[in-house]
């Protein structure tokens, strides 16, 4: 019996290891989630998940610096715990980094190590999810992100212009010219976390009425950062029940990164462990690829993706389609299919196309974005195969 | 594009780099807020480093086959140079005369150098630059969440800082390096050509202040106006790197008129001219031999015969002619959209209401 139950262990190791992340099991806790900060010893009681976080390859932004020092960025581990309470579920990611990037004072190319958790807002079916880099269009995702930033002033915040004034322009003088100085300080913002509701990453929008509350932290110690984010299990945006999905970015100041020049993982599920009924986008997020990785790749090169798409190994042209790379490490399956089959079901506004307008990547018909891709509809097999060895497109974790 | 398109002509001929244009912004806009080393407008030496260090170097703009390309964010102390004050107030109690900062460096750090060796040769022109406000902007196509948009009614280029994420990908993008970060709101910033001026019908503030009256400001079409006869008609304002694919809407006036060159007895070289028309030509482009044709017609033309519309136009006897601008125009907008007050611009208005759920509609540029 024990042995049966180890051989059993051993298939489930095996088999864990050829598929993508696993869970994160929530634990439920009689406390008050939002005490947590990333110092508390609650975290300790819990289990970590190992997530893989990929670059970002599918646009090559223009800075060239950033992308000189980013060429072949390798994949990265993190640990997630979760934890809730009745009203708020609370996040704990942990991630290596060799340096603390902080971005404070008077520089212009100084960037901030950070992170960002990723929901979308409707999660109901698990093959339909919503574009991973920050939505598409009526799959709309809710994203909390924070950032080392320090002291970061809003000057649209509450149209106080008579606060944004030099002090030479005041008329005021000694003491009454310091205090000037210090009720300007006051209204900076410490703390730079923000909320986004986006559908497609040139759609995101920072969610600033306050209606959507959240609170993140972020420390540093010699391993590399640990970041906390709670937000209520239920919102007027979000209601996160049983299982759901939930993505992660992290941000390396040190590499210039910030926006799209950063690592990222696929959706990985998230279950409340209480959760007792259907978990069908566990399978879905957590099934290993089932095609002939061989036949997969052949069937890519005979059907011409690389005539668009980079595939490092392959050739392909600058600017045409979204990069392959690490596809295979954020994408579903699920996606990667939909998109070869339907490459108008996710169409996303990307970057902006007068970037590089001999090879937009849609064209806008009556409002409505279509893919220059055209359909490939094939045959079951030849499906499975093709997102099989697309799955395999992703860099190792270093 | 934007449907109608506001454009600059500054006449290089005159510019005598007080800065009184530089300045006359600077106490606008820039003098605040994490703006201090920003300058919006200043004028340069050329030949010279410029401001920031070098910055034709530095990328962004586009190629031949309209590809955006890849730039450098410039670092502030090194490339801009951090505003610095001196110690006035301890002056009284007997104190030295020293700055707050060892500076390093600063905008102008090679005011007047130029190049070649004096006497014989040396030569040095002022160049005046201010964002281009141009139709195919560098910086609105590096910008990945569309915080960057050019207004339909004057093609000003803005920046929405409700949406900005101070990413810089823009300033990598701008090939004049006319964009820049403010890091107290860690956003970008960049001229705005003084809208809320040119709404009310009056010139941006560079332009009013300029005291060689070197600036023409107005539609470019309107037929009427100086600027479209000096760029469209006469042809002989030529946009600053146009090799950079994004199309300006700031034109200058070539300098024509440059001292000749002495030989080694310092005699004067007659029919020479320090200003190389290679250097010209890569400025404004081939197009400047022909400008320069133009005005060298038109001035010995008015000399023979007293006329000339080009020369009456860079004399530029009145402001009101100079800048062609409309205040109605403005207020007709606004009274359509059912604004009642300037500014007209929708997003700078949205920026301030912006509401939860608040859908962007990510505006297709074409």
């Amino acid at each position: 019996m024990i042995k049966i139950a180890t051989a059993l262990l051993a298939t489930t190791l095996a088999t864990s290891i050829l598929m993508a992340d696993s869970i994160v099991l929530v634990k439920k806790t009689d406390r008050d989630v939002t005490k947590l900060t990333p110092e508390s010893k609650a975290w300790e009681h819990v289990k970590a998940t190992t997530v893989h976080l990929y670059p970002q390859s599918a646009i090559t932004l223009n800075d060239k610096r950033a992308n000189a020092i980013n060429r072949g960025a390798k994949a990265k581990e993190a640990k997630v715990k979760a934890i809730h309470d009745d009203k708020n579920i609370a996040f704990l990611i942990e991630w290596s980094d060799g340096t603390r990037s902080v971005q404070r004072g008077y520089k212009s190319d100084e960037y901030a190590d950070g992170f960002a958790v990723q929901f979308p807002v409707e999660y109901k079916n698990p093959e339909k999810l919503p574009y991973i880099g920050m939505g598409s269009d009526d799959r709309p995702v809710i994203i909390h992100l924070q950032k080392a930033i320090e002291e970061v002033y809003e000057p649209n915040g509450n149209g106080d212009v008579s606060m944004q004034q030099n002090v030479l322009s005041k008329n005021v003088f000694g003491k009454e010219a310091a205090e000037y100085a210090r009720r300007v300080g006051a209204l900076a913002v410490r703390d730079y976390q923000r909320s986004f509701v986006s559908e497609g990453f040139r759609s995101m929008t920072e969610i600033k009425d306050g209606s959507e509350k959240f609170y993140a932290d972020m420390e540093y110690d010699a391993n590399g950062w640990r970041g906390t984010l709670i937000r209520p299990i239920k919102d007027e945006y979000l209601s996160l029940k049983g299982v759901f999905p939930v993505a992660f970015a992290i941000w390396d100041g040190e590499k210039l990164n910030r926006d799209g020049q950063k690592l990222l993982s696929g959706w990985i599920a998230v279950k409340f462990s209480d959760y007792k009924g259907k978990d069908e986008l566990v399978t879905v997020l957590t099934a290993a690829a089932k095609g002939d990785v061989v036949h997969g790749r052949e069937l890519i090169e005979q059907n011409g993706c690389t005539g668009c798409h980079q595939i490092s190994g392959l050739s392909g042209p600058n600017y045409a389609a979204p990069g392959l790379d690490n596809v295979g490490g954020y994408s579903t399956a699920a996606y990667l299919r939909e998109s070869i089959v339907d490459p108008n079901a996710v169409v996303v506004p990307g970057y902006n196309r007068n970037a590089h307008p001999n090879t937009p990547w849609y064209n806008v018909v009556d409002g409505i974005r279509q893919s220059t891709m055209p359909p490939y509809p094939l045959d079951e097999k030849s499906l499975d195969d093709m997102v099989a060895y697309l799955k395999t497109l992703k860099s190792e974790a270093k | 594009m934007s449907k109608r398109q506001l454009a600059m002509v500054m006449d290089l001929n005159k510019c005598i780099g007080c800065q009184t244009c530089t300045v006359a912004c600077k106490t606008q806009w820039t003098n605040r807020n994490g703006r201090e080393y920003m300058y919006w407008n200043n004028v340069e030496t050329y030949p010279g480093t410029g401001y920031p260090k070098n910055w034709m170097e530095l990328g962004g703009g586009f190629d031949a086959a309209g590809d955006l390309q890849a730039g450098v964010v410039p670092n502030i102390e090194a490339d801009y140079g951090v505003p610095w004050d001196y110690n006035h107030d301890e002056l009284q109690f007997g104190a030295q005369f020293r700055p707050n900062i060892e500076p390093t460096w600063g905008p102008n750090w090679d005011e007047d150098e130029g190049a070649g060796e004096f006497p014989n040769d040396n030569y040095f022109f002022y160049i005046p630059r201010i964002c281009n406000h141009c139709s195919n902007p560098g910086c609105l196509s590096a910008c990945p969440r569309d915080a960057i948009f050019k207004r339909d009614q004057d093609g000003v280029v803005l920046v929405d800082l409700d949406r900005c994420q101070g990413y810089r990908y823009c300033i990598a993008g701008c090939p004049y390096k006319k964009i820049y970060f403010n890091p107290k709101i860690s956003k970008s910033e960049k001229c705005i050509l003084c809208f809320p001026r040119v709404e009310k019908g009056l010139p941006p503030a560079c332009a009013q202040q300029c005291v060689g009256r070197i600036r023409f400001v107005g539609f470019l079409d309107d037929e009427e106006g100086q600027v479209y006869k000096l760029v469209h008609k006469y042809k002989v304002a030529l946009p600053l790197r146009s090799d950079y694919g994004t199309q300006p809407n700031v034109y200058y006036v070539p300098p024509t008129e440059a001292p000749p060159k002495f030989d080694a007895e310092g005699r004067v070289i007659e029919g020479s001219s320090r200003v190389p028309m290679e250097e010209l030509e890569k400025l404004f482009g081939k197009e400047v031999h022909r400008a320069m044709k133009t005005l060298r017609k038109e001035m010995k033309k008015r000399k023979d015969t007293g006329e000339s519309e080009l020369m009456d136009i860079l004399i530029a006897y009145r402001h009101s002619d100079m800048f062609r601008l409309d205040g109605e125009y403005y207020k007709d907008i606004a009274k359509k959209q059912g604004i009642s007050l300037a500014p007209v611009d929708n997003r700078y208005i949205q920026g301030k209401n912006s509401v939860n759920k608040f859908k962007f509609k990510v505006v297709e540029y074409d």
